[in-house]
């Protein structure tokens, strides 16, 4: 008789700490692949008030010291951080008499921690490559650059199976890190649809008003405020859209270029239709992408692209540049706009064409949503994610370590 | 008995006095008949080396090439350490009386191997980062004693090689001071202290012999 499957995932982050898209993927992941029957413990890093240890549906969830001395550079933290997520993570092993089937590390953030426990537990390592420096930075050009993109080749080297959430991130990374393609593995990452049914009833007219007047159309971009995100590109093309419609662009979310940004919407005088939120608690957020007219993504480099995803999770049309993983989840025309990326004359002709046309705006919402609900279903990718950790345990079963 | 060495230098890589401090006690672990293995850093990997007088080398690379500060290189180096000391870890059938590290370069290694398997480890101090920083309570030097004093927290034991050590550990990082030994190998009763010391504290640990 076959006994329970058991994962141990290490993640930066975890709900109440989010910092990108690893935390809501790692929570979602765990939760689905521990309703398909197996056992998961994620490894992660404290958060204020947030407890050592819980059981959330089923998934064990250890928060470890992150180690919070000042640090000389995030990537110093990264290894030091590292050095307690692995100390503990042996323990919590060594308690469980060694009974954890699989690693899963993600991204190079837990590399150390996932590579250690791999060859003293003797068990195989998975990584999901949710982005890399290479791509981050187009190109690496300093040192800490290069240390990271040669973090991030260790881990892929040491892993049994990388898996990436988009066929542009599977090419993508085995470009970066010269990987046989038999390594690779591709699992889309998902969206929880079930969120926005729940708030699909309410009225959101007075919530709306906070943001935008009521004859202005609202565009959404949410987002961190980094040059790859491309919130530069939505601005640029700001005058090109009000030319035709009366619109109020939100731009949710915060980053390096926060003030940068900011300064440029004064400089056009705009400051009147474009308001910065900051970064938003996660209700407010899901109503926002609700009221959307569109929801823009103008990212220069995206390997996968959630936010599209959760724009159309929410119905929100969307209007998304041609690259990377947004290719593959939108289909132009269909369920949503694709527009040159790093082209305000491009973006900007998406953004009116979706704002313009009331029938197109509900045909590309419609087709989305069925879409998500193809495609990006949790359970779906919890399914097809047991079944990576299954033919990695087969081929495991014959090797001298077993 | 059979005991890992940690040592970020070994000869022929010679950076200070450890080297060949810890290449003497090797090999007079060896005369008295512990089964000693060493693991350290070289920058061309010549695996495990059986070399005259009997101590087990094996030398690790970096797997990462590139690196901003000593500390980065050192924390990336630590999960080598840890391949290859599991490696005599499973080979000798899960027997391993203790780990002695020198410094505090591969301690985050001894503390996951401890933390993993119940071996214990003995930290040898050589030199403190107190002491060898122009700004000790800069992050980067914060940070090097953060691990120094997790050493410190997770050793069975500690040895150094003089009263004024023994001292300066108790007043930096408030160490019990019997936690402390002081040993000298120079003198002829030297190892047998050293050996003592081993005896006793593998005797504690889960996988004493």
């Amino acid at each position: 008789m076959k006994s329970t499957l058991s994962v141990m995932m290490f993640s930066w982050e975890f709900p109440p700490r989010v910092i990108g898209g690893i935390s809501p993927h790692v929570y979602f992941l765990s939760k689905s692949l521990a309703k398909n029957g197996v056992k998961v413990y994620v490894v992660t890093c404290d958060f204020p008030g947030a407890p050592a240890h819980e059981v959330i549906d089923g998934v064990e969830v250890y928060r470890v010291d992150s180690y919070r001395n000042p640090s000389p550079d995030f990537a110093t933290w990264v290894y030091l951080m590292n050095v307690n997520m692995q100390r503990e993570a042996a323990s919590l092993v060594a308690k469980l008499a060694g009974k954890i089937d699989v690693f899963h590390a993600h991204d190079w953030l837990v590399a150390n921690a996932g590579i250690g426990l791999k060859h003293v537990f003797r068990k195989p390592l998975l990584v999901t490559m949710h982005s890399t420096e290479v791509g981050r930075r187009e190109g690496v050009h300093t040192d800490t650059e290069r240390m990271i993109h040669e973090t991030e080749a260790w881990l892929t080297y040491e892993a049994w199976r990388v898996i990436c959430c988009s066929e542009y991130m599977v090419s993508h990374v085995k470009w970066a890190f010269g990987l046989p393609s038999d390594k690779l593995v591709m699992v889309p990452n998902g969206v929880n649809t079930h969120v926005y049914e729940r708030i699909e009833q309410e009225d959101l007219r007075l919530f709306r008003s906070k943001f935008a007047l009521p004859e202005e159309k609202l565009v959404l971009f949410v987002g961190r405020l980094v040059y790859e995100k491309g919130a530069h590109v939505l601005i640029n093309a700001i005058p090109k859209v009000l030319a035709k419609v009366n619109a109020k662009f939100v731009v949710v979310g915060s980053g390096y270029m926060k003030e940068q940004l900011s300064n440029i919407v004064k400089s056009m005088r705009l400051e009147h239709k474009v308001l910065f939120t900051g970064f938003l608690d996660e209700e407010a957020l899901l109503k926002l992408q609700k009221c959307a007219d569109v929801s823009v993504v103008p990212s220069l480099f995206e390997p996968f692209g959630i936010v599209a995803l959760e724009a159309m999770a929410a119905k929100s049309p969307v209007a998304v540049s041609d690259t990377g993983g947004l290719s593959e989840i939108v289909e132009h025309d269909v369920s949503g706009v694709k527009v040159y990326p790093n082209n305000p004359d491009s973006l900007a002709w998406g953004i009116t064409k979706v704002l313009s046309d009331e029938k197109f705006r509900s045909s590309i919402r419609e087709n989305a949503y069925r879409r998500v609900q193809e495609k990006y279903d949790w359970d779906k990718i919890a399914q097809q994610t047991k079944l990576v950790y299954e033919a990695v345990l087969g081929e495991y079963s014959k090797s001298f370590w077993a | 008995m059979r005991i890992i060495l940690f040592s970020w230098e070994y000869p022929p890589r010679i950076i200070g006095k450890l080297a060949e401090y810890v290449s003497a006690l090797a090999s007079q672990l060896v005369r008295n008949k512990v089964d000693t293995h060493v693991v350290t850093y070289h920058d061309s990997l010549t695996g495990v080396v059986s070399e005259g007088n009997g101590v087990k080398v094996a030398r690790v690379a970096n797997p990462v090439r590139t690196h901003i500060s000593v500390l980065t290189w050192v924390l990336t180096l630590n999960q080598e350490v840890e391949r290859t000391a599991a490696n005599v870890y499973y080979q000798a059938e899960k027997r391993i009386s203790l780990i002695d590290v020198f410094d505090w370069h591969f301690i985050p290694a001894a503390v996951t191997l401890k933390n993993a398997f119940g071996v214990p480890f003995v930290y040898s101090v050589e030199s403190l980062e107190d002491h060898r920083s122009p700004a000790p309570s800069s992050p980067f030097s914060m940070a090097i004693k953060s691990i120094e004093w997790l050493g410190f927290y997770e050793a069975a034991k500690i040895t150094v090689k003089s009263e004024w050590m023994r001292g300066e550990i108790v007043r930096i990082h408030n160490v019990p001071a019997e936690k402390i030994r002081v040993v000298h190998i120079d003198s002829n009763s030297g190892v047998k202290d050293v050996l003592a010391l081993y005896k006793a504290v593998a005797a504690g640990g889960l996988n004493s012999e």
